[in-house]
């Protein structure tokens, strides 16, 4: 006010090179990502648009922030805090949106790669991705080691179908129900965890997977005999019909009956959960969690409520994978008696420690690992010059999948122990590397 | 497995008693495996059930398709299987060393994974009948019929237990791993090379997965991919004995072998689980670390 004082200099300049350290990859990336899609034949001209559209939008992220050094707190409260996360999801986003039209195309890729089995693969990954990273909120965040996960899948089932079916409710009231059900459960499932820990908990989750199995089947036999249950595919209720893109058929009725309109009911169920889980970890109580994990003990001398923490954690990850795995069994639309057993649960263990353990990214890392490479492997097998013509591979394929998988998990968890978390961070970090400088 | 509509009956019960000591003693000689390998390398081996199943696939190889003879078969499975310990331990356990416990769980769980594919490779996925190497047959006592086989797995459980315990109690190398096992830097301050003595548990963690594999092969119904199950049904027994505690393991297993069968005798068949796993919650619920375990103090 005086004018004594220096005028206000702003915030200081990038230099080039730091443009290019903070801000190229992604850049680069947003600028190829149009022109690769432009180039495969999409039968519809909205590549134009799109790449204006994410120029856009990556420009914005990218250009508005404030360089490092000056914080505020709207700055800390940020979901993305750095530019270069920002434009990461801004990727995130468009490729999202972009992908149901992309495997929807009818494109038929060189070498026979199989493009339209994608779409299942993809909304298959979403749903794991789901009660992976809400598996890992509770085992790898909070330390609570538990088997009881397939139990979870198993009572978002049964939910799913006592609402849905037997009292013939909708999808959309079977999901939330679930998922009550999920933290009510979940929270009584806690409690031994109050007092076991580590391994014995890890015993006591187990006793209550297979006590729910015990459930799942007297349930099967009871309500639905042997042939298991049949869930009607969902549809989207008449007062929502006016919605764009919302098209009822003859019957008047809009039917989630194809890869992608499942596509855009998972997605966003999947997204929203996920971002909820990021958030919860950024709060009070996620940070007790982290305490509960580090050490318990220390934990409740610093005022954090043990019992609590844990117990909520318990709820929480399970009323998330029971809504997964109601979700699940009506994107299948039938689960039967052998539908979950134990190797489901150690499935999703390799998911989540291959991802990388506590990190809700390597949930979904994990989730494609597991789903998108036997399919890789598939085609590898039956197209790929050589490759296709070993017998061995062609005579037993599951076998060797099933290997390789293995192996994979071997290794992964001997040289990397982060998982692919760990060698997304390498790969992200390559461009400052190669500059010479190492990022913070 | 017979259904009995009376819960008291003596011949029933002694029937079923015998069986479930037979099972026990092969859960026992599993979650002793187990907790050897827990107690002194600090790896949850989820693969156990894994490496019992390759041992009984083994065992089919040596003694039902070639027909060596039983005791040089029993040999030459044991020491295989003790090689792929020391492989297991050399190869990959040693390199995990300072990582988190449960990506070192997770790691067996691959070993596990890797084993299934190999065998579904090299055995394909049909099931086999039981092995008929050991005596079959069996006689009545007091109106029940008890097989010759379940006499025979206790009695060699038992004096394999009994040989593992002298091999604990007086010689070097047991020794040593108890001397690990309780006091890993002490006992390398002692000269006691632990890289060695984890070998080595592996290595006879592993026979005796190979062992328990064999006799197994004789009790269940078939010899196939569900047979590593086992793995996971003998937790209860290493856990209700406590896992700091070989002796407790035997006893835990005898115990949930016993408790199965009668569940399974008198309730049905798909109550095995339920039931021990009920019973382990109890005994985790009124003491946390098993019945002989140790208690651990916790400091900050």
């Amino acid at each position: 006010m005086t004018g004594t004082l220096a005028p206000d200099a702003g915030p200081p300049r990038m230099t080039l090179k730091q443009l290019a350290r903070h801000k190229m990859t992604p850049f680069a990336i947003a600028i190829v990502t149009p022109f690769l899609l432009g180039s495969i034949e999409l039968g519809f001209r909205w590549q134009p648009y799109a790449a204006v559209v994410i120029l856009v939008v990556v420009a914005r992220l990218a250009w508005t922030s404030t360089p490092s050094g000056e914080q505020s707190y709207r700055q800390d409260m940020a979901l993305w805090r750095l530019p270069s996360e920002r434009s990461w999801a801004a990727v995130t986003v468009f490729a999202l949106l972009t992908l149901p039209f992309m495997f929807a195309s009818g494109f038929d890729p060189p070498m026979d790669f199989p493009w339209a089995t994608w779409f299942t693969i993809t909304n298959t990954i979403l749903i794991f991705a789901m009660g992976a990273a809400a598996f890992n909120l509770l085992v790898g965040y909070t330390g609570q080691i538990s088997l009881a996960h397939v139990a979870f899948l198993v009572l978002g089932s049964i939910t799913g179908a006592t609402v849905g079916i037997q009292w013939s409710g909708t999808f959309w009231l079977a999901v939330p129900a679930a998922g009550i059900a999920g933290a009510i459960i979940g929270g009584i499932v806690g409690l031994p965890a109050l007092r076991l820990r580590g391994l014995y908990l890890l015993l006591a989750t187990l006793g209550v997977h297979f006590v729910m199995l015990l459930a799942w089947r007297e349930y099967l036999l009871r309500n639905f005999g042997f042939v298991g249950i049949r869930f009607d595919k969902p549809t989207i209720p008449s007062w929502l019909h006016w919605l764009p893109f919302i098209n009822p058929d003859e019957n008047g009725e809009f039917l989630i009956n194809s890869q992608f309109r499942w596509y855009w009911v998972i997605m966003p169920i999947t997204v929203v959960t996920l971002l909820f889980m990021v958030n919860v970890i950024r709060t009070r109580e996620g940070r007790a969690f982290a305490a509960v994990r580090e050490r318990d003990v220390s934990a409740s001398l610093l005022g954090v409520n043990v019992a609590r923490s844990k117990l909520l954690a318990f709820a929480l990850s399970s009323a998330i994978v029971s809504m997964s795995g109601a979700m699940g069994s009506y994107y299948l639309g039938a689960r039967g008696e052998d539908s979950f057993n134990i190797n489901l649960v150690l499935n999703y263990a390799v998911i989540i420690v291959v991802g990388g353990f506590s990190s809700i990214q390597g949930a979904i890392f994990g989730s494609v690992f597991f789903w998108a490479l036997p399919e890789w492997f598939k085609w590898a097998r039956e197209e790929v010059w050589i490759i296709k013509d070993i017998d061995f591979l062609s005579d037993h394929p599951s076998e060797i999948d099933l290997a390789i998988k293995g192996i994979l998990v071997v290794i992964i968890l001997v040289y990397k122990p982060e998982g692919l978390t760990g060698v997304w961070k390498d790969v992200k970090s390559i461009p400052s590397r190669l500059s010479g400088r190492r990022e913070l | 497995m017979i259904v009995a509509s009376n819960y008291l009956d003596f011949s029933v019960n002694l029937q079923l008693i015998v069986g479930g000591l037979a099972l026990g003693s092969i859960y026992a000689i599993v979650a002793l495996g187990f907790v050897l390998v827990y107690k002194s390398t600090d790896v949850l081996n989820l693969a156990h059930g894994e490496f019992l199943m390759l041992g009984a696939y083994f065992s089919v190889t040596i003694l039902v398709t070639q027909q060596l003879n039983f005791f040089l078969g029993l040999v030459i499975v044991l020491a295989v299987m003790a090689g792929f310990g020391l492989f297991i331990h050399y190869g990959i356990m040693r390199r995990m060393v300072g990582q988190s416990f449960f990506a070192i769980v997770l790691a067996t769980i691959g070993i596990a994974t890797i084993i299934r594919a190999v065998l579904l490779i090299f055995y394909g996925p049909a099931e086999r009948g039981r092995m008929k190497v050991l005596p079959q047959g069996n006689f009545r006592l007091s109106g029940a019929n008890i097989k010759y086989v379940d006499i025979i797995v206790f009695l060699v459980v038992a004096l394999c237990v009994l040989l593992f315990f002298v091999f604990f109690k007086y010689t070097r190398l047991g020794l040593h791993i108890r001397a690990v096992a309780d006091d890993l830097e002490a006992s390398a301050a002692m000269g006691i090379d632990p890289d060695r003595v984890y070998a080595m548990t592996w290595a006879t963690a592993l026979a005796m997965a190979g062992l328990g594999g064999l006799l197994f092969g004789h009790v269940t119904a078939a010899i196939d991919q569900n047979l590593a199950a086992i793995g996971l049904r003998a937790f209860p027994a290493a856990v209700i004995g406590g896992l700091s505690s070989l002796g407790g393991a035997i006893i835990g297993g005898l115990i949930v072998g016993v408790i199965e069968q009668l569940a399974g005798g008198h309730i049905g068949t798909k109550w095995r689980e339920p039931v021990a796993f009920g019973v382990l919650f109890l005994v985790l619920l009124v003491r946390p670390t098993g019945i002989w375990g140790r208690k651990d103090l916790e400091r900050v």
